[in-house]
C-alpha cells in the first residue's frame, strides 16, 4: 500500500515537473535573467513540496547556461592570454595595453559583432556610419537633440612630405558636445577660429590637441593614415 | 701610383668588410629633408644601424626595404606611414617595434610643446 502510493506521488511529481520545465523553457525565451531566477525559485519551492525534486533540477541546469558576472572563470571575463581580464591600466593608451599582452575580451566582442579596425580595436566611426548603434542624445528627455555638425576642416601638415588632415566635425559631434573641445575647463583644447591652433604632431604625441583623446579613449595615433588622408600637391613623391 | 694605392686600399677595405660583419656602420644621420623637419618642429634622425644589426639580419632590410647605398632611399614620413622604409609592416608599423608617432624615438631635437 505504502510503496504504491509513493510511486503514484512520484509519477505525479514527475509530470508536474515536466510541465514546469516546459513553462520554464517558454519564459526563458522571452524574459531576462531576473525572471529566470524567479521561476527557478518557484520551481525550487514547488519541487520542495513534492517528493522528487532531483530530475527537475538537472534538466534546468542543462537548459539555462547563464553567465554569472561574479564568476571570474566565465569565458567572457578572460583576456587574449586566457587570464581574467579587467586588469588593464586605464591611464595608458590602448596600444600600450596591447603590447603588454592585454586585449579586449575576445568572446564578448565576437558576441557583440562590433566592427573592428586593423588593430583589432572597436571602430566606433564605422559603427556610426553603418547605423549599428543609436545612443540617446541625453539622459534628460527634455534636452533638445542637436544633429551632428557637418563641417570638415583641412588641417595642413607642417612637414612638406606628410598628407594633410581632413578633420570631420560630423563624426566627433556625433559622440561629443561642442563644449567638450571648444569650452573645456582649463582652456579650450581647440580655439574655434581657423588658424589659431598651432597644432603639431610633436604636441599631439605629448597629449595636446587631438592627443587629449586619441591614444587614450579614441583610436591610437599609431594609425597615421586614418587622419592624414589628403595628399599634398608639393610632395608628390 | 695614387690610383693603384687607391685600388689597393679599396680591395683591403672590401676584404675587411666581411670579416667585421658589416658592423662598423654605426649611426647614420638622416637630414636631407631638414627644411621640412624644421617646419614640423623636429631635428634630424640619428639612425642607429648597430642597434638594428643586433635584432635583424641584413637581408631582412637590404635591399628589399632599404637600398644599401647612401642617398638612394628617399625616406619620408609619408612613405613610412604608407608601409615603406621604417614603417614596413613588420617594423615600426607593428607591435614588434615602437610606433611611428613617437617622434622623439627617432628624431633628435624634439622639445616639449607648451600650448599657446
Amino acid at each position: 500500500m505504502k510503496a504504491s502510493s509513493t510511486c503514484k506521488h512520484l509519477k505525479v511529481a514527475l509530470l508536474f515537473s515536466l510541465l514546469l520545465i516546459f513553462g520554464f523553457a517558454v519564459t526563458v525565451a522571452v524574459s531576462d535573467a531576473e525572471s529566470v531566477t524567479k521561476t527557478k525559485a518557484k520551481t525550487m519551492v514547488a519541487a520542495a513540496t513534492q517528493a522528487a525534486p532531483a530530475p527537475a533540477k538537472k534538466s534546468e541546469k542543462a537548459e539555462a547556461p547563464k553567465i554569472d558576472p561574479t564568476d571570474t572563470t566565465s569565458v567572457i571575463y578572460l583576456d587574449t592570454a586566457g587570464k581574467p581580464a579587467g586588469v588593464g591600466d586605464p591611464n595608458k593608451p590602448p596600444s600600450m595595453a596591447y603590447k603588454a599582452g592585454r586585449g579586449w575580451h575576445p568572446q564578448a566582442l565576437a558576441a557583440q559583432g562590433l566592427p573592428k579596425d586593423r588593430y583589432g580595436l572597436i571602430d566606433w566611426a564605422r559603427i556610426v556610419r553603418e547605423n549599428l548603434v543609436k545612443p540617446r542624445f541625453s539622459l534628460n528627455p527634455e534636452d533638445d537633440e542637436m544633429p551632428p555638425l557637418k563641417m570638415d576642416v583641412l588641417i595642413t601638415a607642417k612637414g612638406d612630405f606628410v598628407n594633410d588632415v581632413i578633420y570631420p566635425h560630423e563624426m566627433h559631434t556625433f559622440w561629443l558636445k561642442c563644449e567638450i573641445c571648444h569650452a573645456t575647463v582649463g582652456g579650450p583644447i581647440f580655439i574655434p577660429v581657423k588658424g589659431s591652433n598651432d597644432m603639431s604632431m610633436v604636441g599631439i604625441v605629448q597629449g595636446q590637441w587631438c592627443g587629449r583623446c586619441h591614444g587614450k579613449i579614441a583610436f591610437p595615433l599609431t594609425d597615421c593614415s586614418r587622419c592624414h588622408t589628403s595628399p599634398k600637391k608639393a610632395a608628390s613623391k | 701610383m695614387r690610383v693603384k694605392a687607391g685600388i689597393l686600399i679599396f680591395a683591403l677595405l672590401l676584404a675587411a668588410v666581411p670579416s667585421t660583419g658589416l658592423a662598423a656602420i654605426g649611426t647614420i644621420r638622416f637630414d636631407d629633408k631638414i627644411e621640412s623637419m624644421k617646419k614640423a618642429g623636429v631635428g634630424p634622425v640619428m639612425f642607429p644601424h648597430d642597434k638594428h644589426e643586433k635584432t635583424n639580419k641584413c637581408d631582412e632590410c637590404h635591399p628589399k626595404i632599404f637600398k644599401d647605398k647612401r642617398g638612394e632611399n628617399n625616406i619620408s614620413m609619408k612613405l613610412n606611414m604608407e608601409g615603406k622604409f621604417c614603417g614596413s609592416p613588420n617594423c615600426h608599423n607593428s607591435p614588434k617595434a615602437f610606433p611611428l608617432f613617437q617622434c622623439a624615438s627617432c628624431h633628435t631635437g624634439v622639445k616639449a610643446v607648451k600650448k599657446n
